[in-house]
């Protein structure tokens, strides 16, 4: 093949990098780089009720939000009580249900593990609560909570354990209980799919030499399990702390926050201030302190672990 | 085979088994395994029994006690109902159109660009990675006020198109921004799989990179293309919280929002929410016990979910 005959072919050639990556670019920085800078823009706006224009207004979004404005209203630090018990709310949340379904998470990524028939059928299983729509997962718990007809209380009443019905979603600390149930339900498949991968890097002969050596099945876990495991619970964790930090469709759907504001946490209380008051200016605020926090989490897990979660 | 032998010899050794009559702990531990994953089963997939039941009772007995979990009455009216009486002809098109269209660009763009950026070296190539990786991190309910704004008026081709709300087009330029990253991630993953020396091989016998691309290392990539393929499909078909921001009829509205406009403030369906769930949750199931390999192997290619 001659190559002068193929002019247009060689530049195309040279133009492949730019092509392929370069469309990309552009839309990511279309999509992301724009909203993100009119983000910290607006969250130092206010929209004047009487112009309707927007006003540079400073850091007040930031303050009206997070700090008390008289005394009675101050928790500890000067912040408003509301942010304090929203934080408060949202750590209950969070710290439950990333628990809870790590620990069920692992336990059924170790059973599923074994050398089991059918496993994949086992795999499929359990991996289908996490492909369903939040919402429709959210909507059905909140279902199978429901005082008079819901699941849970009818078949607590028809084995006898209970006479009256529970009202799951109307008691504060029940409501918020009911929501780390439905989050488990959802997030553990996703921890079992990340650890299993991960279970896949132990080496098989190791815990032959282990046993050789009388290792105890705990000691077998910890010392050949876990090292090999931890890029992998590492990834596990952070992803799973993150989403469920800003993931607002189970609340939104189950409780909307309530009752009271007994469930509210930070991704509800950001669409409510951004959409119910119609606000942009608060809403970005706190937009702007949830990416903030989500980097500052992301930044001390990499620290602790030395390692980012996309490179393991 | 011998040396499974030999490990369960020792391990009947270990347990002071004498003879072979005896119950093996291997096989008590298999049983174990399964009584445990079986529990677990029947426990997770109870609500979705529960919510499929709903969706066959008539309204009546749903709200009937004691409660039952057979339906005595089984109908599938409360589907003909959610066809006839609401448009959940259009919510679904829209579901499909939005979630397809967002599928297709961000494989295109995602198997192009992670190509390029797991083959070659170009200038900034490590850092533009880290930052398409690392818009994944930007919660984007943070970006919901500016993703209103914009999509209320456009900025540069706002003039062109008015706005975008309620659109769409809306939904999907969004959905690429939760996916494309994702899409660029995994398929750069998975071409780190493939041998460098098949693209070499083919630039040896003269191919173009654009012919070695698409005609040696393309056909080779076809399960990670179908593990982004399925997940980005899934993570459009799920997502609520943009659909519920940017859009407000159903010349545009997903099948998310439309279970959700069950419920009222006082009073829901739920005999009629439970059939359009089951409806928004058909690819889910479907996905997941046909494709459950590639979804784990391309979630385990370090992607990520919303």
């Amino acid at each position: 093949m001659s190559t002068e005959k193929q002019p247009l072919r060689r530049k195309l050639d040279k133009l492949f990098i730019p092509l392929t990556v370069g469309p990309t670019l552009l839309w990511i920085a279309a999509i992301i780089v724009y909203p993100t800078v009119k983000l910290i823009i607006n969250s130092f706006q206010f929209r004047n009720p009487v112009t309707n224009e927007m006003e540079f207004v400073g850091l007040r979004n930031f303050e009206r939000l997070l700090f008390a404005r008289e005394g009675a209203n101050a928790a500890f630090g000067g912040f408003s009580q509301e942010f304090v018990a929203i934080t408060r709310n949202t750590i209950v949340y969070v710290g439950f249900s990333v628990t809870i379904s790590f620990v069920l998470g692992l336990g059924i990524a170790l059973l599923l593990h074994k050398d089991l028939k059918g496993r994949s059928w086992f795999r499929t299983a359990v991996i289908v609560p996490w492909i369903l729509p939040y919402v429709m997962s959210g909507l059905m718990w909140r279902w199978m909570f429901q005082a008079d007809f819901g699941a849970i209380n009818g078949a607590l009443q028809q084995m006898g354990v209970i006479s009256g019905n529970i009202p799951f979603l109307s008691n504060g600390a029940l409501a918020m209980a009911a929501l780390i149930v439905a989050d488990v339900w959802v997030f553990t498949p996703f921890i079992v799919i990340i650890l299993l991968a991960g279970l896949q890097n132990v080496p098989e002969q190791l815990y032959d030499a282990a046993e050789v050596d009388g290792a105890s099945r705990w000691s077998r876990f910890w010392n050949v399990t876990y090292p090999f495991l931890k890029p992998s619970i590492m990834v596990a964790l952070t992803i799973r702390i993150i989403f469920d930090l800003r993931a607002l469709d189970l609340v939104w759907v189950m409780t909307g926050g309530g009752p009271g504001k007994a469930t509210e946490v930070w991704a509800s209380w950001l669409y409510r201030t951004a959409q119910v008051f119609n606000s942009p200016g608060p809403g970005a605020a706190l937009g702007v302190v949830l990416l903030v926090v989500t980097f500052a989490i992301v930044a001390t897990l990499y620290k602790i672990f030395g390692e980012s979660p996309y490179e393991a | 085979m011998s040396t499974k032998k030999s490990r369960l010899d020792r391990l009947r050794r270990s347990l002071g088994l004498e003879t072979d009559n005896e119950w093996p702990s291997v096989v008590r531990e298999r049983l174990g395994a399964y009584v445990l994953l079986s529990v677990y089963l029947v426990v997770i997939w109870f609500p979705i029994y529960y919510i499929f039941i709903t969706s066959i009772k008539p309204s009546a007995e749903v709200l009937s006690l004691p409660i039952t979990f057979i339906p005595r009455d089984p109908t599938i009216g409360n589907y003909v109902d959610i066809f006839t009486n609401r448009p959940f002809d259009n919510y679904t098109i829209n579901s499909v159109i939005i979630a397809t269209t967002t599928t297709v660009i961000c494989v295109t763009l995602g198997t192009l660009t992670g190509y390029s950026f797991s083959r070659y070296d170009f200038m900034g190539n490590k850092t533009l990675l880290l930052s398409i990786v690392g818009a994944r991190m930007i919660p984007p309910i943070a970006l919901i006020v500016p993703f209103f704004q914009i999509m209320s008026s456009p900025p540069l081709i706002g003039g062109i198109t008015g706005s975008l709300y309620d659109t769409r087009l809306a939904l999907i330029l969004t959905y690429t921004f939760f996916n494309l990253p994702f899409a660029v991630w995994i398929m750069k993953n998975y071409f780190d799989g493939v041998p460098e020396s098949l693209d070499e091989q083919a630039r040896i016998d003269g191919c173009s990179r654009w012919e070695a691309f698409f005609k040696i290392i393309l056909p080779m990539a076809k399960p990670g293309i179908a593990a982004t393929a399925i997940l980005a499909f899934i993570f459009s078909w799920n997502e609520f919280v943009f659909a519920l921001v940017l859009t407000s009829s159903e010349t545009a509205q997903t099948l998310p929002i439309a279970v959700s406009l069950f419920v009222a403030d006082d009073f829901v369906d739920w005999a009629h929410l439970a059939a359009g769930g089951m409806i928004a949750a058909v690819p889910g199931i479907l996905f997941g016990l046909f494709f459950q390999q590639y979804i784990v192997s391309g979630l385990t290619q370090g992607a990520v979910k919303e």
